[in-house]
């Protein structure tokens, strides 16, 4: 998509702006080890599209940042450099680089490399998160709805079932924070989720509602844990909404002004 | 009758070039299912391979007898009787493997690459030709499910056929055991780069595209 200035590297540049509260607060709570993380995905990721550039022909993309960022924060402790790059490179080839590079991808890279080592690796212990890194979740999902990067529909749908959720007390406070630092780094990825705001707000309320069945239900997982594995379902089911949007939008065309 | 090059590649031709699990895509289930080590895909590339041989080459043999109308239900007839032969051998002499093995023995009787080279070649070929292409074909799945086996048992445990190949870290070697390598996932992501490499090796295998996008109102970048 290019429109003036919007070309996919605007909106991955603004993409990562918008993270920076998450970003920053991290980077300040974790010190060099986070730095040190950080780098070595930035690293992985950046061969990979390196190879996919030589072989395929396609052109590297800023996403990276994005991408690392989100597995950086969320990926297991405690696992050695070669089960982490193992999973790294799984979740960028297969989550994205092989549908043709940031912005054909059906699944954001970093729930796959996640997912991958999630399930990969049950043993190795998920992060844990400082409130205040929870609480800069918030402008960071209000800077991407203000500049637009993130699809309006599916954050006010995900800050509203947060509301909701927090007022009622239906998980408990780890597994809220840690859906909410997903919900800003996975799931509202301006490639992967829904493009329709019908779409936006289903695919909002789905996570929500996995959210909570999988805090209530799945018994012995880590926060971060239920959380990815709630995105992850969610990205996937919705290209499904959108399209269910669409016809919809066909439907009651179609009713209003007869055969179009 | 043919001549002796024209059965060699009726043979062979399932191997790779029209290889029944990569190209058709047939079979995936027990290919999936089964792979978790090395013993249990042997044994079932084994049954399978004596199955789809046996049966190519009764039904074969009555292929001008078999009505049009009720075709099917005599090959799944003939394929389900040879199966539970099977089935029962491994239950007597390999109780272990059989165990292992659950349904899907069983299930070689609706497995479609049975079901497949029966009605497309046996049907139309007098015995000899259609064992060897039955052969042919339980050979090239056998080739898809040993390589997808030893890779799963390899990674997933550190073993071969139950003998340690990498020493495993909890027993004070160096190989980290990948859990994923045992769930069903992993078998489909070493088929799916299975497929992606054989289809980058002979790129006539590739499919046409179902669908080419419109062109693009916007100039590229």
């Amino acid at each position: 998509m290019i429109r003036g200035l919007w070309t996919r590297e605007t909106v991955a540049l603004l993409t990562v702006a918008a993270l920076m509260p998450l970003a920053l607060f991290w980077i300040w709570f974790g010190g060099s080890a986070a730095v040190f993380r950080l780098a070595l995905v930035l690293l992985v990721i950046a061969i990979w599209q390196l190879v996919f550039m030589l072989s395929r022909a396609q052109p590297p993309s800023l996403s990276l940042l994005v991408t690392a960022l989100a597995i950086a924060m969320l990926a297991p402790e405690g696992l050695s450099v070669f089960q982490f790059v193992l999973g790294i490179s799984f979740g960028v080839v297969i989550g994205e680089l092989i549908f043709g590079g940031w912005g054909r991808n059906v699944v954001n890279p970093g729930t796959v490399a996640l997912a991958f080592l999630g399930f990969g690796f049950p043993a190795a212990p998920w992060p844990v998160f400082d409130t205040p890194l929870a609480w800069a979740a918030i402008p960071a999902a209000g800077l991407g709805l203000v500049i637009g990067v993130m699809p309006s529909a599916l954050v006010l749908a995900g800050l509203a079932v947060g509301a909701i959720v927090a007022t009622f007390g239906l998980v408990s406070d780890p597994v809220l924070f840690a859906a909410g630092i997903v919900f800003v780094l996975l799931v509202c990825d301006p490639v992967t989720s829904a493009a329709t705001t019908l779409g936006g707000w289903v695919q909002g309320a789905t996570y929500g509602a996995l959210v909570v069945l999988f805090g209530g239900a799945w018994s012995g997982a880590a926060p971060p844990q239920i959380a990815v594995a709630a995105a992850l379902l969610s990205s996937l089911a919705a290209p499904l909404f959108d399209d269910i949007a669409l016809r919809l939008w066909v439907h009651r065309r179609r009713r209003r002004y007869g055969r179009s | 009758m043919a001549t002796k090059s024209e059965i060699w590649r009726v043979l062979t031709d399932p191997l790779v070039r029209q290889n029944p699990v990569t190209l058709q895509i047939l079979g995936i289930c027990s290919a999936l299912a089964v792979t978790t080590t090395l013993a249990t895909a042997v044994t079932m590339s084994i049954s399978l391979t004596v199955v789809l041989t046996l049966a190519a080459g009764l039904i074969s043999t009555i292929r001008r007898h078999i009505p049009e109308t009720v075709r099917l239900i005599v090959q799944i007839v003939i394929v389900a009787s040879l199966v539970i032969v099977i089935d029962q051998l491994l239950k007597a002499y390999f109780a272990e493997v059989s165990r292992a093995l659950s349904v899907y023995v069983g299930l070689i009787t609706t497995n479609c690459l049975v079901l497949g080279r029966t009605e497309a070649y046996a049907r139309h070929h007098a015995p000899v030709p259609a064992m060897i292409d039955a052969f042919g074909n339980g050979l090239g799945y056998s080739l898809v499910l040993v390589l997808i086996g030893a890779l799963r048992e390899l990674f997933g445990k550190g073993e071969l056929f139950g003998y340690e190949m990498l020493p495993l870290a909890d027993a004070g070697g160096w190989f980290e055991p990948l859990s994923l390598m045992l769930l069903a996932p992993s078998a489909f992501f070493l088929l799916g780069f299975l497929v992606w490499a054989v289809r980058s090796w002979r790129p006539e295998q590739v499919e046409a595209p179902d669908y080419t996008p419109p062109g693009r109102a916007e100039a590229a970048e």
